[in-house]
């Protein structure tokens, strides 16, 4: 189910959200990185690392930016059990936790996301642009895209994830 | 070999996230003209870096091998130096009045202490009584006689004459012999005692013999020869010339000689 979801949202960023970028580049909104923080904390670290090379290279091939994704996407496939850890609650994750805004609420599901995004997005701009006098100025764009991110991840879990089909019985 | 299988299955996560990078990265830098550009003007200087230090150690690290390669080639060299034949020949200049007329040796010495040897050309070349004669740039002898095409050249090989010379291009002024018994040996007489004579220094004509111009190599030191009490020694001296081998002579004509002669005679008397 990961792997197809990753897919489809690699599609879905490839071919038709491209160019879903309201204000340019201080809005540019990394969509299969909601696929990629649906993976369960409780999942393998090795699971994490793979899904995130596996998104990054189908990122690269179907964008044409070959390399950049596939950075960026492992360095936050490498992360994401640390960020798991450091976000996990004081009695731990349930067997049944999955990121989502049902099951870690808000404040949980936007504070991950948001640093999972900024790590993507800061590790992109460095790959994207290598030259160190071009990146104070792309720091900015890349927070704020990070943050564009963010909220599309979370409008995608609403959409996604609404209480009906969670808990029908609510 | 199992701790190390151990070391790698602790630290397998890590490792396998280091190969993806890699894998990664190299991607980027085979396909991102800037990414590649940029990473191999840094990793270019580091290793350029790396490679100065290195060859700076290795430097150090031979300056004993170095040293011993210097050290024998500065043996070999000093060698060269002490076998080499130091004797410059003398040369035509005929800025100082000096030049030379090229002739053929007919007769050499034939080692007896009062043989002539005689030689072309002669008078109607121009040759004259009393010109010194070079073989290879070396003094050979002295014109004794001329006729109409040949001369007769008293070498350094005969008894009777004695040559104007010194050790070295500043010694004392000495007489050189030959006493008639070795060719290959003259005597060096009359130098003074206190005159350094080395085995291979050179013998130079003075030039106060009119005969030569000074400075013109006659032979090498072999030996010297002091005895006790006596104010003076006798060395010998080997002769830059083969008399054996010479064929080609050269006659040192003086454009003032005959000036020079006329002024040298003794004054005679009212």
């Amino acid at each position: 189910m990961t792997a197809l979801r990753m897919l489809l949202m690699v599609l879905l960023q490839a071919f038709i959200l491209r160019d879903v970028t309201p204000f340019g580049e201080w809005t540019r909104p990394e969509w299969a990185l909601w696929a990629l923080l649906l993976v369960p904390p409780q999942a393998s670290p090795f699971l994490k690392l793979l899904s995130g090379f596996a998104m990054g290279t189908g990122l690269d091939v179907a964008l044409g930016t070959y390399g950049q994704h596939m950075v960026a996407a492992t360095a936050l496939g490498g992360a994401l059990p640390a960020l798991h850890r450091l976000f996990s609650p004081r009695e731990g994750y349930e067997i049944t936790d999955r990121p989502t805004l049902q099951d870690m609420g808000s404040s949980w599901l936007i504070g991950f996301t948001l640093i999972a995004a900024v790590l993507y997005h800061l590790v992109l701009m460095v790959v994207s642009n290598w030259y160190w006098q071009l990146l104070p100025s792309a720091i900015l764009p890349s927070l704020t895209s990070a943050a564009f991110t963010t909220m599309c991840c979370v409008v995608l879990h609403m959409m996604v994830y609404t209480p009906d089909r969670r808990n029908p019985t609510h | 070999m199992r701790n190390l299988w151990l070391l790698l299955q602790r630290n397998a996560f890590t490792l396998t996230f280091i190969a993806l990078m890699a894998v990664s990265v190299s991607v980027l830098l085979r396909n991102n003209g800037a990414a590649r550009s940029s990473w191999f003007q840094k990793t270019g200087a580091v290793s350029s870096m790396i490679d100065e230090q290195r060859h700076e150690w290795s430097n150090y690290l031979h300056l004993s091998e170095e040293n011993v390669q210097l050290a024998a080639e500065n043996a070999a060299l000093r060698s060269q130096l002490l076998s080499m034949n130091m004797a410059d020949t003398w040369r035509e200049d005929t800025l100082l009045g000096w030049s030379v007329r090229s002739g053929m040796l007919i007769k050499g010495p034939d080692g007896k202490p009062h043989t002539l040897s005689l030689a072309t050309p002669g008078r109607a070349e121009g040759i004259t009584p009393g010109m010194g004669v070079l073989a290879g740039g070396a003094a050979f002898g002295t014109v004794e006689d001329v006729g109409e095409g040949h001369s007769r050249i008293l070498t350094l090989l005969h008894s009777g004459t004695a040559w104007s010379c010194r050790i070295g291009k500043g010694g004392p002024v000495a007489s050189l012999g030959w006493d008639g018994r070795d060719v290959n040996v003259l005597q060096l007489n009359d130098v003074p005692r206190h005159v350094q004579a080395t085995p291979g220094d050179s013998v130079f004509t003075s030039g106060y013999d009119l005969r030569f111009p000074p400075n013109v190599l006659l032979g090498t030191v072999i030996d010297s020869e002091r005895k006790p009490g006596a104010d003076f020694m006798k060395v010998s001296v080997a002769s830059a010339v083969d008399f054996n081998a010479t064929q080609h002579l050269e006659f040192i004509i003086h454009r003032a000689d005959s000036e020079r002669v006329v002024l040298a005679q003794p004054e005679l008397q009212p």
